[in-house]
């Protein structure tokens, strides 16, 4: 298998495949169905995609230190929660509402920092153990119905503007904001220093411990912008808000190039092609009646694709290109 | 549980089974001391019945994972390997029959479980994302077959089967006692065994002394599958349905939090079997007592994930001191 | 006479009671490159990190450029100039030249990375050392040459007067060590002071204006470098070897074939590796530290791979080619990292002796039957005159050298017909080692082929039939037992200029 990666197609395949696929799906769907690459659709699926956008830029800070916080779908939930249950029980108005959500946001954030690095428990438990727990805890709060947005907010989660959903604007306004921060700033290249091997970031003199604690603080109050912006568009709280969207953000970073193993990958146009990729995907087998099964297949497959490339570049990057062999005089 | 968990194994752990222990007989005490008061019905008969029943397939689940913890891996793919192979049971049993339906139960789990020891052993993938992948997939797979619907056709011969009490002993805990006995002695006793312990200690010292690692690692998940395929099948049986749902996000943390309260490192290198169930059984007593006191199903959420951090915790302060 | 631009004098380190370094004194100049050599255990790397403030030094005095230096920290060494090309490179493969470069300080406008001051304060320092690379390339695209100077480009960008470069060739083709020496050459022109950390005697002689040894913590020469020939060098770092009492009477007629490679290569390690083993034999592997002689053994038993190359192993009487891996199956292989790769620590004497001979414990039912694991052990615990108090403690608990036997015993329980041993007296006290060396001599004794691999001349002469020469990856040199400890001494400094390319073949 590996024979396969290591000629230069396999090569140039490994860095600049994804592109190819997301090509190949978009032009598959505009040939199989009748209105999908039409700007209305395109916008449409934009629209749809912002939240998921949003989460996984967060997301992808932790993953860039070679973390993992899997409880970003949990977070988006229990402070988008938290906004509408201010607004409807306690009547508190929609902005201080909101910016309430975000505050719970950071500090879910901050808790997961908290465990991650002050415990020193590993990412992945500490994560599943949040995302469960924080997802009971807001399914207790809203004892699991739905609860609809008051009057006055239920309708900006479609709003426009010259025909582009506000929300699309915010999101892409946050994609850059984050890309700038991941690539622009010395708090950015220390999560790429410390996903190239926390060892010889601490011999450099990063401060990891803090950078980590920070990168968490990000996705969570990046899962809870996502989350609104998700309440927004739905003009409820429902049970399924951000439910299984941890999977669905790791996933498309995960397409999208951005490294399990850290120090790797881009928010643009990696995390939103990534995310663009797994919303074409639904939005097409809609339009094609497929199977709803049929979606899990593909992404599944797409993942476990993805993974394996992810494995095998950084298997090969990380061996240091062979040297010619000793000779016999110097 | 300290007691025979201690006595496997070398005396350096013994602090951190300490702390465990302690940890988790203070909280069966304070429950203990709230059902006394307010659900005294737990302490009946049958109720205590109920929880070694309703705790039997999550042990027996709780094994499969104990053996890829062993290694350093995990498998977050149990849960939902069980309901696809609980689903793919309840279509072959009313066509081709109980044993079929039973056999097609444990090979599909072995065939998810084989997939996964493929991926981390072979292609050298994370086993986290690996199984978390299969999870999606396997689960995406069992609503699709059902149309979400929930199955129940079995033949009455399975029930009769599966939920007679031979002796007063209930066949589901029969059948966990049975699978934890071979599990521990593989797991103490044969040079299999032993060999996980090493590759989960020290991959690199394994492999010197010649141990197959990848194959090593590949049984592991095999086994944790065909585990998920036996519980299928005691689930069914007690449920009388097979649907996607058994295989949700609460029993994926149910069984972690099982393995590691049993004293099974996250880390790898330690754990027995004997462990695992016990685990189980607290997992099941809190639920059940939780239940019992009117405490909402969310909020149970809650208290599994606090004590799995809690958890962790101890293992992570006393495992570093004993490496 | 322009003054040092470092002077050590009289500095001292102890560690819990050990004495790592004693009275140690070094003078390097600007403009020249000062080689600093010496043994593992020498005491090098305390001095270093006493420069690198890594440690406290204990008395003594530390001048830079004639001005008293305390160095209490690593910024602080940065502070006064002083700046490490490590072994280890610690570079961040995926990011940028430049990043990497100026990881420490990152030019910032407006709270944002400045990307054009990132490349004009990184290509001067390329340009200055020849790079054929630009500052947005990234490093994993950069083979090892080429990584090493973006290190040495990271220590340039603090601007250091002292410039200390750690065993910077251990994994250089000859092409990349040539640049490097180059570089070297330039930095000394441009009037930094080197100090040059190395195991590789040929090329003090190329690059270094004066030399220094240490060996046990202190200095034992110093000097310029034409003022001693390589053999000086090399009796400095080892000393005084007597020739210790022989323990193995060498057999008159050799044994059968039992092991043959031939022409083993890999990847720049290894270069054309040829030797046989015979039944009933001591082999040494002889050769300094970096020479290779680890990775031949681990290429054998296929724990590396290999580009190139047979083994040949013999089974029924005849010489049948195996791979690496079957190979293994009939080795025993005693590993130089006893606590890292040759014990399982947490677990107990009995079951690390076990690991691996589960056969031998086998009871009813194929199970594992815990009496006869005691048994084993204790078998040979007694044997080996292993000091524990009971066979189920931790070995972590144990004594290096009582460890060390542990990892022997697991071998002698299966009897392999051969032994690979890696340095198998690191770290052990004398006694334990004339310990260790007659039970290697029992091994041969007993019918095993032995292969052993050490840096240390004495004990290889107590215990050998024959000699392999080792030197960068290649076998230079065969010598008899009746070697003495002259020539071998003389084999193994033989720089490359001089040494033709010997292949034993027996």
């Amino acid at each position: 298998m590996t024979a396969i990666a290591q000629g230069t197609l396999g090569h140039w395949f490994t860095r600049n495949g994804f592109l190819l696929i997301v090509i190949a799906l978009f032009l598959f769907f505009s040939i199989v169905t009748q209105h999908f690459a039409s700007v209305a659709n395109v916008l449409a699926m934009a629209h749809t995609m912002a939240p998921l956008v949003i989460i996984a830029s967060g997301l992808a800070l932790v993953v860039f230190t070679g973390k993992l916080d899997i409880s970003v779908g949990s977070i988006a939930f229990l402070s988008s929660a938290i906004a509408v249950l201010l607004m409807h029980d306690a009547g508190v108005n929609a902005p201080l509402a909101f910016l309430a959500a975000l505050v719970t946001g950071a500090l879910l954030g901050a808790l997961n920092g908290f465990v991650v690095v002050f415990l020193g428990i590993n990412p992945l438990i500490a994560t599943l153990g949040s995302m469960i727990a924080l997802r009971g805890v807001a399914l207790q709060l809203t004892n699991a119905i739905l609860i609809a947005l008051p009057e006055s907010v239920r309708g900006l989660g479609n709003a426009t503007i010259g025909g582009v959903f506000v929300d699309v604007i915010i999101a892409a306004v946050i994609l850059i904001v984050v890309h700038v921060l991941h690539r622009r700033t010395v708090f950015g290249r220390r999560l790429d220093a410390i996903g190239n091997g926390e060892d010889n970031a601490i011999r450099i003199g990063i401060p990891v411990p803090q950078t980590v604690f920070l990168s968490f603080v990000a996705s969570g109050f990046l899962a809870s912008v996502g989350g609104l912006i998700g309440l927004l568009q739905v003009g409820a709280i429902s049970s399924y808000l951000g439910k299984g969207m941890e999977f669905t953000a790791v996933a498309a970073i995960v397409v999208g190039g951005v490294s399990l193993f850290g120090g790797r990958g881009t928010i643009l146009p990696g995390v939103l092609l990534g995310a663009f990729a797994f919303t074409m995907i639904a939005n097409g087998l809609n339009q094609m009646s497929a199977d709803p099964y049929a979606y899990k297949l593909v992404t599944g497959g797409l993942i476990f694709i993805a993974m394996y490339v992810d494995a095998l570049r950084t298997r090969r990057l990380r061996r240091i290109p062979i040297r010619p062999p000793a000779q016999a005089a110097s | 549980m300290g007691a025979i968990v201690l006595a496997q194994e070398g005396g350096g752990v013994a602090r951190r089974r300490l702390m465990g222990v302690a940890l988790a007989l203070a909280i069966a005490a304070t429950l203990g001391g709230f059902l006394f008061a307010y659900a005294p019905n737990f302490f009946s008969v049958r109720n205590c019945l109920n929880v070694l029943i309703q705790g039997s397939s999550l042990g027996v689940m709780a094994i499969g994972l104990t053996f890829v913890m062993i290694v350093g891996g995990i498998d977050l793919s149990i849960p939902a390997t069980m309901a696809f192979a609980a689903v793919l049971g309840a279509f072959v049993m009313p066509v081709w029959g109980i044993m079929a339906g039973v056999a097609t139960m444990l090979v599909s789990g072995l065939a998810v479980g084989a997939f996964n020891g493929l991926a981390v052993a072979w292609f050298e993938m994370t086993p986290f994302v690996v199984t978390l992948a299969s999870m999606t997939v396997i689960g995406g797979a069992t609503v699709w077959m059902t149309n979400s619907q929930s199955l129940s056709d079995f033949p009455d011969g399975f029930f009769d089967l599966f939920l007679s009490a031979p002796a007063g002993v209930p066949v589901a805990v029969l059948i966990l006692a049975v699978i934890a006995a071979i599990a521990t002695l593989i797991l103490s006793s044969t040079a299999y065994g032993r060999s996980l312990y090493a590759v989960g200690l020290n991959a690199k010292a394994a492999r010197l002394a010649r141990a197959p690692v990848e194959w090593l690692l590949f049984s592991t998940y095999a086994i944790s599958g065909l585990l998920a395929g036996v519980a299928a099948v005691m689930l069914t049986a007690r449920l009388g349905s097979a649907s996607a749902n058994l295989g949700s996000d609460g029993v994926v943390l149910d069984i972690v939090t099982a393995c590691v309260v049993g004293g099974v490192s996250i880390y790898g290198g330690a754990g027995m079997a004997t462990g695992a169930v016990l685990g189980a059984l607290f997992v099941t007593l809190i639920s059940n007592s939780l239940n019992q006191l009117g405490v909402s199903y969310f909020m149970t959420l809650v208290v599994k994930g606090i004590a799995i951090i809690l958890f962790i915790w101890i293992d992570r302060i006393s495992g570093r001191a004993s490496r | 006479m322009i003054g040092a631009a470092l002077e050590m004098t009289g500095v001292s380190k102890t560690f819990a009671g050990v004495s790592a370094l004693e009275d140690a004194h070094l003078s390097i100049q600007a403009g020249e490159a000062h080689a600093l050599m010496g043994a593992n255990g020498a005491g090098k790397s305390t001095l270093m990190n006493i420069l690198g403030g890594i440690v406290a030094a204990e008395g003594g005095e530390i001048r830079i450029a004639g001005r008293v230096a305390s160095i209490a920290s690593p910024r602080d060494a940065r502070a006064n100039g002083i700046a490490f090309v490590h072994q280890e490179l610690a570079l961040l493969a995926s990011m940028s030249v430049a990043e990497n470069v100026l990881i420490e300080d990152l030019p910032r406008r407006g709270g944002l990375i400045d990307p054009a001051a990132m490349a004009a304060r990184t290509q001067p320092l390329l340009d200055r050392l020849g790079c054929g690379f630009g500052p947005q390339d990234p490093v994993e695209k950069l083979g090892m040459g080429d990584r090493q100077m973006v290190e040495i480009a990271r220590a340039l960008a603090s601007n250091p007067s002292i410039l200390i470069f750690d065993e910077p060739t251990s994994s250089l083709s000859a092409r990349e060590k040539a640049r490097l020496f180059d570089v070297i050459r330039k930095l000394k022109a441009e009037g930094a002071a080197i100090i040059y950390v190395t195991h590789f005697i040929d090329e003090i002689f190329e690059i270094c204006e004066r030399v220094t040894v240490m060996r046990n913590g202190r200095i034992v020469g110093s000097g310029a470098t034409p003022d001693f020939t390589p053999g000086d060098i090399v009796k400095l770092m080892l000393g005084d070897i007597h020739q210790a009492d022989r323990l193995r009477v060498t057999p008159a007629a050799p044994g059968e074939r039992v092991l043959t490679v031939d022409s083993l290569s890999a990847g720049g390690f290894l270069d054309g590796v040829s030797f046989t083993l015979r039944v009933g034999e001591i082999v040494g592997l002889w050769g300094l530290l970096g020479s290779g002689r680890t990775e031949i053994m681990r290429a054998i038993i296929g724990l590396d791979p290999i580009d190139a190359g047979a083994i040949a192993l013999r089974r029924n009487g005849a010489l049948v080619p195996v791979s690496p891996h079957e190979a293994h199956q009939s080795i025993g292989f005693v590993t130089e990292d006893r606590r890292g790769e040759g014990l399982l620590l947490p677990l107990s004497v009995a079951r690390n002796v076990s690991f691996g001979n589960m056969a031998a414990v086998a009871g009813r039912f194929g199970l594992i039957d815990r009496n006869r694991e005691r048994t084993l052990a204790t078998g040979l615990v007694e044997r080996l005159k292993i000091k524990l108090n009971s066979v189920d403690q931790p070995v972590r608990t144990l004594s290096g050298g009582n460890q060390q036997k542990v990892v022997f015993s697991r071998w002698l329980a299966s009897s392999p017909p051969i032994f690979l041993l890696d340095e198998p007296t690191r770290g052990l006290d004398v006694g334990a080692k004339s310990e260790i060396l007659a039970l290697t001599v029992q091994l041969a004794t007993a019918g095993a082929a032995v292969l052993i691999a050490s840096s240390e001349l004495e004990e290889l002469m107590r215990v050998c039939d024959r000699y392999l020469i080792v030197q960068r990856g290649r076998i230079i040199g065969d010598l008899g037992p009746d070697a003495d400890r002259d020539a071998l001494l003389a084999a193994v400094s033989e720089t490359s200029a001089s040494s033709p390319t010997l292949s034993s073949v027996a």
